[in-house]
């Protein structure tokens, strides 16, 4: 059977969508909790993460199914459904802050007063239709925008490089076990990527040394969020707690932008246009998610049904917006955890039962 | 099927856009925004005073300057200040091309911080903007009128802004950089402070003739005659003022704040003076030498018995000028430097870094953040010092100045 992605769009995917939603508030979060530590911290997730999808790999190599057929085999339609219920829940949850950070984003920096609640709403159109089609467009759009994402990130990088202050992550580990745990902790929301990979887990065909290929793709990935932690520090210090819009700011203090003008835009464009697809993909696998449970004929219905959700967090709970925040970032954690890292590792489990059943039906 | 579905798309999206493009997208009438160039604040009467130099496109090919203005608003915060300002004046401030915020002095009687830290806090302000403290009050530095610029601000940032082939003898600062320092472990953080100086007759007749241009740009309720007048000012920033937790605490003078360039920032360009050298036939001459390459360091070292501070300086200079009486050579050829002259410039840096160290025992504030060195790199003994590391810190000090010999 054809499969909907090509091992390489699953590598570019991992390189052009997963980092980009870890750079808005995510690292003035991480260090208003522990300070020159937030690499740190950045870094446990990171190694959570690689656990994850380690296993999720190791998965793919024992079976050739998807999730919901793996959770079928396992568990049987109802378990299976209930199982993917709890990842709908997780991408509505885990959409909700890149989201609002990009349309804050937008606000803030594109509109002198407070514009109408339409001035998002063109990133809705586009999720939802990124929604209603099937997993290859997430392949494609992947085979574009990884090099928006490269060079974005390449533009920024080398104009901040100048003015970073890299004594400025020393010493480590001064904030002391308990503040980077904690601010690993906060910001679990930002990683458990496994998630998405799991969702991919049998949509493409897994050869020989794909693993390594997936294991590099997200090594490159973290390594720009590992980079980009400590060039934010580096470049705002004492106050970097208060930069909600990092990588807007790091490019702008050289010397050659106080010559030339904010030419950094265009670095800075080439990632928002990658954001607004990278913010689909919660969105599109919680489509997906809901379309398996309910069943609906109609391929756009489920699309609507989540961006609904989200456009109704956006526009009604804005003036909550800290509390909102602090639920996600405070009280549910633990489900991040378990969601976006345990139970995508815990597939492993299941694909070595499947392989034990395929080894016995070969045998027979 | 297939064709009503794709025409109910396309109405879909035209209704959309046409939903999206018929708002006004909470943009403001251009003709109501002010460009405001500079920003000054004072405290008078127990409320922020800020006064905002904005500049005025003119639509005419006629006159090709722009006209400036100044308008001041007042409240019990910097936020509400400029919020008063649109509201008095009808215009909307914008301060996203703000590039230059002016403390007067009235604010150090209070923490600076205070007023400074809004512009880290919101985006309507570029926190890259320069920052300045003015000796007296910061809205006279931007009402008054100079032969640099038409705009004061501008010319201010000229006279901070140095950039390469100038010296570097303005200890510039930036909000981003004030503040950083002012909430590091050091506490301590820097701005230059600007003078008024009168110009002498040269600057005059330089501004009579090349300043032809200047004559538009009438400050509002200032005649032609009193503009005319304040065209004799000219802008000394080379003085740096210092802080300790907000507060000012002192000043390093002309000399000082160019040694403190040199131990933060690489100096290429930037000429030092040595008098009064003993020439082949016994007589006096001055050399001026550009420095062509600097090297520096300033590291803290800390053990449980010592702790020090090993400052380095390698500086490779070249002649630029030199009074003799009977030169045989060309100031474009790398002519050799006497190596009484290099000396000469060793030991009298060496005597301004230990000069520099003491005024910051002495005021308290750590311009040269020992104590943030001493926190990163010898955090094991972080805690026995960091009460007392002024005082106790000892300085080695290694100039190495070198040339053509």
């Amino acid at each position: 059977m054809q499969k909907e992605l090509k091992t390489r769009q699953v590598c570019l995917f991992l390189i052009a969508f997963t980092p980009i939603a870890k750079l808005f508030i995510m690292p003035s979060v991480l260090a208003g909790k522990a300070n020159e530590d937030l690499w740190i911290c950045t870094l446990i997730n990171v190694v959570l993460d690689f656990f994850t999808i380690a296993s999720i790999i190791y998965a793919c190599k024992n079976t050739d199914k998807n999730l919901t057929q793996l959770l079928e085999s396992s568990f049987g339609k109802l378990g299976a459904k209930f199982i993917v219920g709890i990842f709908f829940i997780y991408f509505i949850l885990k959409a909700i802050l890149p989201i609002s950070e990009q349309a804050d984003y937008v606000k803030l920096t594109l509109y002198t007063l407070k514009p109408t609640v339409l001035y998002f709403l063109p990133f809705f159109i586009v999720a939802f239709y990124v929604c209603t089609k099937n997993l290859r467009v997430l392949g494609r759009s992947a085979d574009i925008l990884w090099l928006f994402t490269i060079i974005g990130f390449l533009i920024l990088f080398a104009l901040s490089i100048a003015n970073i202050d890299f004594g400025a992550i020393l010493p480590l580990g001064a904030n002391g076990v308990k503040k980077i745990i904690d601010g690993s902790y906060t910001t679990l929301l930002w990683f458990g990527d496994g998630a998405y990979l799991l969702f991919l887990m049998g949509e493409f065909k897994f050869r020989k040394n794909d693993g390594k290929k997936i294991i590099l793709s997200f090594l490159i990935s973290s390594l720009i969020v590992l980079l980009f932690m400590i060039i934010f520090y580096g470049t705002f210090t004492y106050i970097s707690h208060r930069q909600r819009f990092a990588f807007t700011e790091i490019s702008k203090y050289t010397s050659v932008i106080n010559n030339l003008g904010r030419f950094d835009y265009i670095g800075i464009l080439l990632i928002l246009f990658s954001n607004v697809f990278a913010l689909s993909v919660p969105l599109f696998f919680a489509s997906k998610s809901l379309d398996y449970i309910l069943g609906f004929s109609k391929k756009w219905i489920s699309p609507l049904i989540v961006i609904g959700i989200q456009l109704f967090i956006l526009i009604f709970l804005n003036e909550y917006y800290a509390s909102v925040e602090n639920f996600l970032m405070s009280k549910i954690n633990w489900f991040f955890l378990i969601v976006g890292n345990i139970l995508p590792a815990l597939c492993v489990l299941l694909t070595k039962k499947e392989s034990k059943k395929q080894y016995a039906i070969e045998k027979i | 099927m297939q064709s009503r579905k794709s025409k109910f798309i396309m109405l879909l999206v035209l209704f959309v856009f046409i939903f999206f493009f018929s708002n006004d997208f909470g943009l403001i009438n251009v003709e109501k925004t002010s460009i405001i160039t500079a920003v000054a604040i004072d405290y008078e009467n127990d409320e922020y005073v800020v006064t905002a130099q904005i500049a005025v496109p003119e639509a005419t090919d006629t006159n090709t300057e722009n006209q400036k203005a100044q308008l001041s608003g007042k409240g019990a915060t910097v936020g509400e200040a400029l919020k008063d300002l649109g509201d008095v004046s009808g215009w909307f401030p914008k301060l996203s091309f703000c590039n230059l915020i002016i403390l007067g002095n009235s604010l150090t009687d209070d923490n600076v911080i205070k007023a400074v830290d809004y512009f880290t806090k919101t985006l309507r302000v570029q926190d890259s903007a320069l920052i300045a403290l003015s000796e007296k009050n910061a809205k006279d530095l931007l009402t008054l009128a100079t032969p640099l610029d038409n705009i004061s601000s501008f010319a201010l940032q000229k006279i901070i802004l140095k950039n390469t082939g100038f010296d570097k003898d303005v200890a510039q600062s930036d909000v981003k950089t004030f503040c950083s320092d002012y909430y590091s472990i050091s506490e301590s953080s820097y701005m230059p402070l600007i003078k008024v100086i009168p110009a002498g007759e040269s600057q005059k007749s330089q501004s009579s003739g090349g300043g032809t241009q200047n004559s538009g740009g009438m400050n509002p309720g200032t005649s032609a005659s009193e503009q005319k007048g304040d065209k004799d000012n000219l802008f000394d920033a080379k003085t740096t003022a210092l802080f300790l937790k907000g507060k000012k605490v002192g000043e390093l003078d002309n000399n000082l704040t160019l040694i403190f360039n040199m131990l933060t920032s690489p100096i290429k360009g930037t000429v030092l003076t040595v008098k009064d050298m003993p020439d082949k036939n016994g007589e006096k001459s001055n050399y001026l030498l550009m420095v062509m390459r600097s090297i520096r360091s300033v590291k803290v070292k800390a053990d449980e018995n010592d702790l020090k501070v090993k400052i380095k300086i390698n500086l490779y200079c070249k002649i630029t000028d030199h009074t003799s009486k009977n030169s045989d050579y060309s100031l474009s050829q790398n002519i050799p430097i006497p190596k009484i002259v290099l000396e000469k410039l060793e030991k009298d840096l060496t005597s301004n870094i230990e000069e520099l160290i003491e005024t910051s025992k002495q005021s308290g504030c750590d311009f040269l953040q020992l104590k943030q060195k001493l926190y990163r790199n010898n955090y094991k003994h972080y805690a026995r010092y960091k009460d007392n590391y002024l005082s106790v810190i000892k300085p080695e000090i290694k100039v190495t100045v070198s040339g053509q010999t």
